[in-house]
């Protein structure tokens, strides 16, 4: 681990999944010290860097370091408590899974929002991307040797990252559009819902549980 | 730290776009790279995510190559491979977060040019420009604070410079052909400091091999 015990961490953000369910579930598995802030919006969005959440204050030693972007942020903290690997390629092959999820999410609303003849050409990139990202998730997950885990036999950031997408989907998304948790699950295999039950069962995401519901409920027996 | 015998392929299409900063990456890390343009929809199933860019590295041993896609996923490889990325991972952190900024602004961009109804497209010029306006004054902030030497960060030619460079190389050039007024929107808006970056970056000895299809951006500015 790289920080000093004496380092805490502060998540500011809104009181919802969103785009800060990565950095939670990374701060939680890494045991950092760590606490939530929701900020008074938009009153406190000129007192953000970039005006947008999430923002990752980090203050060790009286000093206090300021980090913006959620994936930025995912990644800063994988590599500070040890979820990336430290050997490039390895960390680009997990790395490129995240911004491939990002491109979905950017999808999702380009889908939601269109109108008139955009609407259908939307939803049908979005269906074709979702698809070929599950068939990539699967082509990783069938080359692990374990086949909780994405990559090793260790939780990892494309571990976390892909967990959080998921949950994003089938858990918070359903605020913008009430179908899209059951168009997500109907695409999904038994092999990526295993694994997304798999890291939910992980211990060092014990105390993310205490908090919210696992999606174990959500995928009932007749999901298999 | 460069690998005196790595050679890549940079798959794109024959077009500015976001292969831009990874050109110019590859270009100032000095090593022998290749360009492809896939034939395009037919060569789609035989990228990894379906998309372009896709970045190459071809092995030496027999093993299979290594490919990596994801525009900003491959900008990152190359720099931090090449040294354009500072290894403390807090240096390296406030460089990327710059480049997830841009991200945005180019999505949104993008989303724009595609609404139809003219309130949706005011909806989302406004946003585009909201967010740019946003991207400007931090990056303004951060040329000032460094000296107002053209670098964002330290005294080299950094990742954030070129990255910085590859997006108004689109939004002044590249992007014209999806919007005309852009280039003349844009150019307003530019600082002297970010003009300033511009003119280092393309005039940096490490870049000065690279030949953008779209020409001088430092010409295009002063215009």
């Amino acid at each position: 681990m790289l920080s000093g015990s004496d380092t805490v961490y502060v998540l500011r953000y809104f009181d919802v999944i969103g785009r800060a369910e990565g950095c939670r579930l990374l701060l939680t598995a890494a045991n950092a010290s760590w606490t939530e802030e929701h900020p008074e919006w938009p009153a406190e969005k000129a007192n953000q860097p970039f005006e947008r959440l999430p923002v990752l204050v980090e203050r060790s030693n009286g000093n206090e370091w300021i980090l913006c972007e959620s994936l930025t942020i995912e990644r800063y903290l994988a590599r500070v408590f040890g979820f990336m690997p430290t050997d490039l390629k390895q960390a680009a092959l997990q790395e490129q899974m995240a911004d491939q999820q990002a491109d979905l999410l950017s999808a999702f609303f380009a889908q939601l929002t269109a109108t008139g003849d955009m609407k259908s050409k939307q939803i049908d990139e979005f269906n074709t991307l979702f698809d070929r990202m599950v068939k990539e998730h699967g082509r990783i997950l069938s080359r692990s040797s374990s086949k909780q885990h994405l990559f090793g036999d260790q939780l990892s950031y494309a571990d976390i990252s892909l967990y959080a997408f998921y949950k994003l989907f089938i858990v918070y998304l359903k605020c913008y559009q009430s179908d899209i948790a059951e168009i997500v699950k109907s695409k999904l295999t038994p092999e990526i819902i295993n694994l997304i039950l798999s890291i939910e069962k992980e211990p060092q995401l014990a105390p993310h549980f205490s908090k919210c519901d696992t999606m174990a409920a959500i995928f009932t027996a007749k999901d298999f | 730290m460069s690998s005196s015998n790595a050679s890549y392929t940079l798959r794109y299409f024959d077009a500015i776009g976001l292969a831009e900063s990874s050109r110019i990456l590859l270009t100032a890390a000095g090593v022998e790279w290749t360009e492809e343009h896939p034939e395009w929809p037919q060569e789609k199933p035989n990228q990894p995510h379906g998309r372009l860019p896709v970045l190459v590295e071809k092995s030496t041993d027999g093993s299979p190559d290594f490919v990596i896609c994801e525009s900003s996923n491959v900008e990152r490889y190359i720099a931090r491979t090449y040294g354009f990325l500072p290894a403390d991972l807090k240096q390296a952190a406030l460089q990327e977060q710059l480049r997830d900024l841009i991200s945005d602004v180019i999505s949104l961009f993008f989303t724009q040019i595609q609404c139809k109804g003219e309130e949706d497209k005011a909806e989302f010029q406004t946003k585009f420009d909201g967010l740019l306006e946003t991207l400007i004054n931090v990056q303004t902030k951060l040329l000032k604070d460094n000296g107002n030497t053209g670098r964002l960060f330290g005294d080299k030619l950094s990742y954030a410079d070129i990255i910085t460079y590859g997006l108004y190389i689109n939004l002044l050039i590249g992007f014209v052909k999806f919007n005309a007024d852009i280039a003349d929107s844009v150019k307003s808006k530019l600082t002297p400091e970010i003009v300033k970056l511009i003119s280092a970056v393309e005039t940096d000895p490490l870049v000065e091999k690279h030949k953008s299809r779209g020409g001088s951006l430092v010409a295009a500015i002063s215009a």
